[in-house]
């Protein structure tokens, strides 16, 4: 295995050219994706670039396939790349490979995609997380130093958790969507993953900005995301969410009062703050962001690209056998659900009712924003289930995404760090929650911590090559 | 909420979803679990908090600009001729 890859992208880019950089990380990925599953495409050429990176495979390239996970779109690729791939590129980045994902980035496990799931590196028998499954276990498992991913609900800062690396979800608008293939259009943003802080800040400053070829995104200059990195947390204020720890118990609560007193002991204030309606985000969620993905997956249809039904004679057939062979069981819940929510007759109780909700959860969220710096909270109620574990109940998968739902829905940003193991020896993880372009003081506070920890070091039983 | 078989196949049609009779059954079931933990937001008290929010999605100038090459869009498509999407019939029967 690569010393270089072991690395930080910061720290081992000024060592390797970015020929051998490029070759080490596409050995890496041969040599461990048989095992992992984290890749469904890889670049067959070794092109040169200061970073090898992988993207997520609902991120449009022109190079590669771009399959979203589904069957449906088995077979596309992309007449133009994403926004954030043409300003890798610009910096001199190359795209290595395109990361397993749930099918449409609907999933908290990865075993929703179509390809079969992506293998957690520290346990091969359990789940990465999902959606964006293939990128934290690609970066955890040392194939790449970082990988975009995607959120609606949880997809980056979740499977970051589960793997053990660092996973953000930039303020809603922040980077520009141009080439994301949509889920949710009011909540979906495109994150990162790499192993350390710094680096996850440095590629931030790489694809942050206004775009117009994104009419969402936002007019708000990009900060310089390293700039506060070594200023420590002396006098910044912390926000513990009280109504997310009364749903914590064992390690996980243990190992989230051990990351407060890191802080406290770094010279921060930690304050109690209350968030009533932090607990509604899941039921929230589910009709939310159900409801715009069946609106959005309708393009689905077998008309102009994907998976047309052999069996269709009529135009109406093109459409229900095409998506009926074409979606998996978890997409067609969700459009299912959301297609009840927003019909005639429902609306108003379901859909209606949840943006109301929700608005009560930003008004609140707002509020205790206020006060403090960042708001704090685990990222995941639990370290990495078992493959299989939940599939046959998807409430009980929905859960999972608990405590990082809410800053999709309120549009904030957030960032997931490694904060210790379990018993079991599977990773854990904290998070923080900042303001609308906050960014910076994520940074700050999240690389204090891992400064003062440095759970990022330890390499995971299943490291590639 | 419950959802039985007739109100699953409603909504299947409005998603142009197939599905066979075990299938809706499947789905009715799994829809009517995850709707009655939905429910729980019936009991929220929203006063005061309204559907829209007062920020609207920005639009873009209605400008011309250069559209995707045909020859690409003609590579993903599943039937394509003389510059055309090819689709069956629109009117159903013999």
């Amino acid at each position: 295995m690569s010393e270089l890859l072991e690395l930080p992208w910061s720290e081992a880019r000024d060592q390797v050219s970015p020929r051998e950089y490029v070759e080490a990380s596409l050995r890496a990925i041969e040599a461990g994706n048989g095992a992992l599953n984290a890749f469904l495409h890889v670049h067959g050429e070794a092109v040169p670039g200061v970073l090898p990176i992988a993207v997520k495979d609902n991120i449009v390239t022109t190079d590669m396939p771009s399959t979203c996970g589904s069957r449906i779109l088995r077979d596309f690729r992309s007449p133009f790349d994403a926004t954030v791939v043409t300003r890798l590129r610009a910096r001199g980045a190359t795209i290595v490979g395109k990361t397993n994902m749930d099918e449409f980035a609907m999933g908290s496990s990865n075993e929703h995609s179509a390809f079969g799931p992506a293998r957690n590196p520290w346990d091969t028998e359990r789940v990465t997380g999902g959606s964006s499954g293939g990128s934290a276990a690609a970066v955890a498992a040392r194939m790449v130093p970082a990988a975009l991913g995607s959120e609606t609900g949880g997809s980056v800062r979740q499977p970051a958790a589960l793997c053990g690396v660092v996973g953000l979800k930039p303020t809603y608008g922040r980077v520009s969507r141009y080439g994301l293939v949509a889920f949710a259009s009011g909540l979906d943003q495109i994150g990162i993953v790499t192993k350390t802080v710094r680096d996850c800040a440095e590629v931030l400053g790489v694809i942050a900005g206004h775009d117009p070829l994104d009419s969402t995104s936002s007019r708000e200059p990009a900060g310089d995301y390293t700039a506060g990195l070594d200023s420590g947390v002396k006098g910044l204020r912390f926000g513990v969410v009280r109504e997310a720890l009364e749903q914590l118990e064992g390690e996980v609560r243990a190992n989230f009062d051990a990351a407060v007193e890191v802080l406290r002991r770094g010279g921060a204030v930690i304050d109690e703050v209350s968030v009533p309606a932090i607990g509604y985000a899941i039921a929230i969620y589910y009709i939310v962001a159900n409801a715009e993905a069946s609106a959005n997956l309708s393009r689905f249809d077998g008309i102009r690209y994907g998976h047309r039904s052999e069996r269709a004679r009529t135009l109406a057939d093109v459409y229900s056998e095409s998506r009926g062979e074409g979606f998996g069981p978890e997409v067609k819940r969700r459009i299912m659900l959301g297609t009840f929510a927003l019909s005639s007759g429902y609306y108003d109780a379901y859909y209606g009712r949840a943006q109301r909700v929700r608005a009560r959860l930003r008004h609140e969220m707002t509020e205790a924003l206020r006060g403090v710096d960042a708001l704090i909270t685990p990222t995941t109620p639990e370290p990495a289930f078992r493959i299989g574990e939940k599939t046959s109940d998807p409430l009980s998968m929905y859960l999972s995404d608990i405590f990082t739902a809410p800053a999709n829905l309120v549009g904030i940003p957030a960032i997931a760090v490694p904060s210790g193991f379990s018993t079991t020896g599977l990773p854990l993880s904290l998070q923080f929650m900042g303001r609308h372009f906050g960014e910076q003081s994520l940074f700050r506070a999240a690389g204090f911590y891992e400064g003062e920890t440095g759970y990022w070091k330890r390499r995971p039983p299943f490291v590639a090559g | 909420m419950k959802i039985d078989r007739d109100e699953a196949r409603r909504v299947a049609g409005l998603a142009n979803l197939e599905f066979d009779d075990a299938g809706l059954d499947t789905m009715a079931a799994e829809m009517t679990k995850i709707l009655t933990y939905i429910d729980q937001l019936s009991t929220v008290d929203v006063e005061g908090f309204e559907e829209r929010e007062a920020s609207v999605t920005p639009m873009r100038d209605d400008e011309t600009r250069p559209s995707l090459d045909r020859e690409l869009v003609a590579r993903n498509a599943p039937a394509w001729r003389d510059g055309l999407f090819v689709v069956p019939k629109v009117i159903g029967g013999e």
